[in-house]
């Protein structure tokens, strides 16, 4: 992959050259950040460029220290939401040069961006290339910690596919500039909330990446200046950033677009009778324990239970933020060995449990209509007269959606209203997800119904016998203790797979 | 509460005359019926759920009595259900689980009754032997679930109810969707009178209290003095007091002066024939009232009688709806109602509930 890069550097004036195409470059996203920074005011801006700029540029001779980095930031920020692409650079003489050119007819395409960089050209990348080492927090040391961050900064980046990004922002705003945009509201409400949750994501990694650049002008400002207080402040600025990195990246593996929502699990008994039956319920009561291990609540939905034990499937509600986006991770099929308690000559038994998860899109979503009149509902299990005949609290109802034959039920609420109420909530996730999975394939991993998983799509192995293990084959994270991860501990292969997933999404570019 | 007792308390009883002569006498129920009335101090008997935490126990001997009662409902197996159609093992199980939430203060323990021997006290609306006595109840005397917590939730509401009520059931929620229908596009019916014959605990009044437009009311009838307070008390409950007006007396009998006056007429009256009362499930024939069930020979007692009278009481274009035992019942209805009642109605039609047994009834009084 050629691209183009600029660099801002004290002792040279502006010049393009050719990012070296070497292995760690790609790996390190050290192409440009070259991001259009496209708002909601775009209109204003479109109609010429702001006094501000304007005013800057006439006076091109004043120099950088004038030309402050707030300045530089906001002109940048201003410039770019004009659909401009702006070159800031510093010439030999000091005096500071703004080159603007609309967009589109740059050599850089749609878009074009300067790289954040510290006075001394010093970026987020260039740190990182450093190979600075990293040593322990207590350690006061500006380049350890600076590098630490900066190495935060490239995972983030990574985790939130951030050329991906880059590309569908692009798509978006040009999406946004269409003068026929609003004519249609609905679509125009998701391209403009959809824009300015992925802008959300973009400044806010770049704003920490221009703290972390500031901060160490400032300490090497001190040093100059033989300011100790300012330099162990800053150091401290430092410290705090690392420390807040860590969780920053975390953020950063659930970033899609359906990942806060909450969401139903479903697991379903694969062949061989009782004993995978028993495994089915052996794995929601996992994802139970996990679930309330995380805080998130947990409802029972339906449940077809086994003849003898086990149960047939289950769907549970788990209710929370960023219920789907984690237990995405463990859609697939699960694989248990043991010794089965239900075999009198004690042989050892393979059997499987499907998982499925689906999201509960929020009300910004677009969500399937339903057709009243493409349902069929039917009452459960019924039998008998009904009516005075029977008095039984068991009133689950199935809701079928005719044109597509989604079915949905719901057993677990008190009156035959509710059940309804929640069975019709889970029908209309899983038609949203059908419409999900239809217009996109980029979630189809994840959006898969039960139905659809292949047995043969295999994620993760339990093994309790002849040997204790439990293996995920997906990213070979293993644990040699199955009972605490039978008992809800799964947080460390759902991030594994999580980061996994996104780095190798980014590899594939 | 507009709960008038007048009639309760100066009438003699003598319910042959607006019942039919054949109708068995439910014994027990009958006769709290009369002994409390008397008093006219009738008082609903609040449910688990909202009484006070005033008791206590620690986990464990919370933990114990669960587990006893689990064995007891893994004990039935399928053998109600194959006796005579009653709750099975997975069936009592849930109930289980409901009993605990209304008897929990917090709902949120309810995972730690799992931990072996914690020694918190966890707070009771009802005192620990209790619990065992109901259980009991339940397994042993086959008493409805409902009769046991006090409470039935139908639609989305929690009725309360007790013995000596009829319990309201699934199907009948569905009378409530087909009024929101007819309502919904017709202002004039919304904000007219409505009966609920036989209300019972008075979940249709209830259900359709909350549709009805702002001028909109419901006169809930019930022979019953015992479901007239219960469902007096469950109108208030809702804030329908100033919606539902509650009346002891039978079918139409009270509603002398709105003689085709009424938006509405609704009802699921005892509609069971005689000769099959003795061989229902027993948490219905042992427990609930027979008043509210036996409906004479054929079923058909009170629904021909309830057909009769909405023919002079409704008013042109007014609504009907009735609960039947079934496909029999709503076709000799549908043939009475279009050829016997001299061209009163139009549009009667049959409505199936979601089990596809054709249960109801409904049609409009035909306009002048």
């Amino acid at each position: 992959m050629s691209s183009f890069i600029l660099k801002r550097s004290r002792n040279s004036s502006s010049f393009l050259f050719q990012n070296p195409s070497n292995k760690s470059a790609t790996l390190n996203s050290s192409q440009p950040n070259n991001l259009i920074y496209s708002s909601q005011n775009h209109t204003v801006f479109h109609s010429g460029f702001s006094t501000f700029l304007l005013n800057n540029m006439k006076n091109p001779s004043s120099s950088y220290s004038t030309l402050s980095r707030r300045m530089h930031r906001n002109l940048k920020d201003m410039i770019l939401a004009s659909g401009f692409s702006v070159l800031s650079v510093r010439s030999p003489s000091g005096s500071n040069e703004v080159v603007v050119f609309p967009r589109g007819c740059g050599l850089f395409g749609t878009w074009a961006a300067v790289e954040p960089s510290t006075s001394d050209g010093l970026t987020v990348d260039g740190i990182v290339a450093n190979n600075w080492a990293i040593l322990d927090e207590s350690e006061s040391d500006w380049k350890s910690h600076a590098a630490a961050i900066a190495q935060s900064i490239q995972v983030i980046k990574r985790r939130l596919q951030w050329k991906k990004l880059k590309v569908r922002l692009n798509l978006l705003s040009a999406e946004l500039n269409k003068p026929d945009l609003w004519d249609d509201p609905v679509h125009a409400g998701k391209i403009s909330r959809e824009h300015g949750s992925l802008m959300g994501k973009v400044k806010e990694v770049k704003a920490f990446e221009q703290e972390l650049l500031e901060h160490i002008d400032m300490i090497k400002l001190a040093r100059e200046e033989n300011d100790t207080d300012l330099e162990s402040e800053s150091l401290q600025a430092l410290l705090s950033m690392r420390r807040n990195s860590k969780e920053r990246e975390l953020e950063a593996l659930l970033s899609g677009e359906q990942d806060p929502c909450s969401c139903y699990i479903e697991v379903q008994a694969g062949a061989g009778g009782t004993e995978s039956m028993d495994w089915a319920s052996m794995v929601m009561q996992m994802y139970k324990s996990w679930a309330q291990r995380r805080g998130y609540v947990v409802t029972l939905m339906d449940e077809m239970p086994g003849e003898i034990a086990g149960i047939k499937r289950a769907t549970i509600k788990v209710d929370g933020e960023y219920a789907f986006g984690y237990a995405k991770a463990e859609v697939g099929a699960h694989r248990l060995v043991r010794i089965s308690p239900f075999d009198s000559s004690k042989r050892r038994h393979t059997s499987f449990a499907a998982v499925a998860v689906i999201p509960m899109l929020g009300d910004g979503s677009t969500r399937v209509q339903i057709n009243e009149s493409d349902l069929r509902i039917e009452r459960f299990r019924a039998g008998g007269a009904g009516g005075q005949h029977v008095n039984t609290t068991e009133s689950a109802v199935r809701i079928v959606h005719i044109p597509t034959g989604v079915t949905a039920t719901c057993q677990n609420e008190r009156s035959q209203h509710q059940n309804k109420a929640s069975a019709m909530a889970v029908l209309q996730s899983r038609l949203d997800q059908l419409e999900m999975a239809r217009q996109a394939q980029m979630n189809a991993q994840h959006t898969q119904s039960l139905t659809e998983i292949s047995w043969g799509n295999q994620i993760r192995t339990y093994v309790l016998h002849p040997y204790r293990m439990v293996k995920d084959l997906r990213t070979n994270y293993e644990v040699s203790d199955p009972d605490s991860v039978l008992e809800g501990d799964l947080d460390g292969f759902i991030l594994s797979y999580l980061s996994a997933s996104l780095d190798k999404d980014e590899d594939g570019q | 509460m507009k709960l008038s007792l007048t009639r309760a308390c100066c009438r003699s009883y003598t319910f042959p005359i607006f019942r039919k002569p054949s109708s068995v006498l439910p014994r027990a129920i009958f006769h709290q019926s009369l002994s409390s009335s008397s008093s006219s101090s009738l008082k609903p008997k609040t449910p688990l759920f909202l009484r006070p935490p005033k008791h206590s126990a620690t986990f464990s001997d919370l933990k114990k009595w669960h587990d006893w009662a689990n064995t007891l409902a893994y004990e039935v197996g399928s053998s109600f259900a194959d006796s005579d159609n009653g709750p099975d093992s997975s069936i009592l199980c849930r109930e289980l689980k409901w009993l605990l939430e209304d008897s929990l203060e917090d709902n949120s323990l309810i995972p730690h009754l799992g931990i072996e021997n914690n020694p918190n006290s966890v707070k009771l609306r009802i005192a620990l032997d209790e619990l065992y006595g109901l259980w009991k109840e339940r397994i042993e005397k086959r008493k409805p679930f409902q009769y046991l917590v006090g409470c039935e939730h139908w639609r989305d509401l929690v009725l309360c109810v007790e013995e000596g009520v009829f319990i309201p059931r699934p199907e009948t929620e569905l009378i409530v969707d087909l009024v929101n229908e007819v309502v919904r596009d017709n202002e004039q019916l919304r904000n007219g009178i409505w009966v609920d014959l036989g209300t019972g605990s008075g979940a249709i009044a209830v259900g359709i209290g909350r549709i009805l437009g702002s001028k909109g009311k419901v006169i809930a009838v019930d022979l019953n003095p015992l479901a007239a307070t219960v469902a007096a008390f469950n109108a208030h409950r809702y804030g329908l007091q100033d919606v539902i007006e509650i009346q002891q007396g039978s079918w139409f009998e009270t509603l002398k002066g709105f003689e085709g006056k009424l938006s509405g007429v609704l009802s699921n009256p005892p509609y069971i024939p005689s000769d099959d009362i003795c061989g229902l499930q027993s948490e219905v024939g042992k427990h609930e009232p027979i008043l509210a069930l036996d409906g004479g020979l054929d079923g058909m007692d009170d629904l021909l009688h309830l057909c009769n009278g909405a023919a002079s009481m409704l008013k042109p274009g007014g609504f009907f709806t009735f609960e039947t035992n079934g496909e029999k019942q709503c076709k000799f209805l549908v043939d009475y109602l279009e050829n016997d009642c001299s061209g009163s109605f139009c549009n009667v039609s049959i409505v199936s509930d979601f089990a596809g047994i054709q249960r109801f009834v409904t049609g409009f009084r035909r306009a002048l």
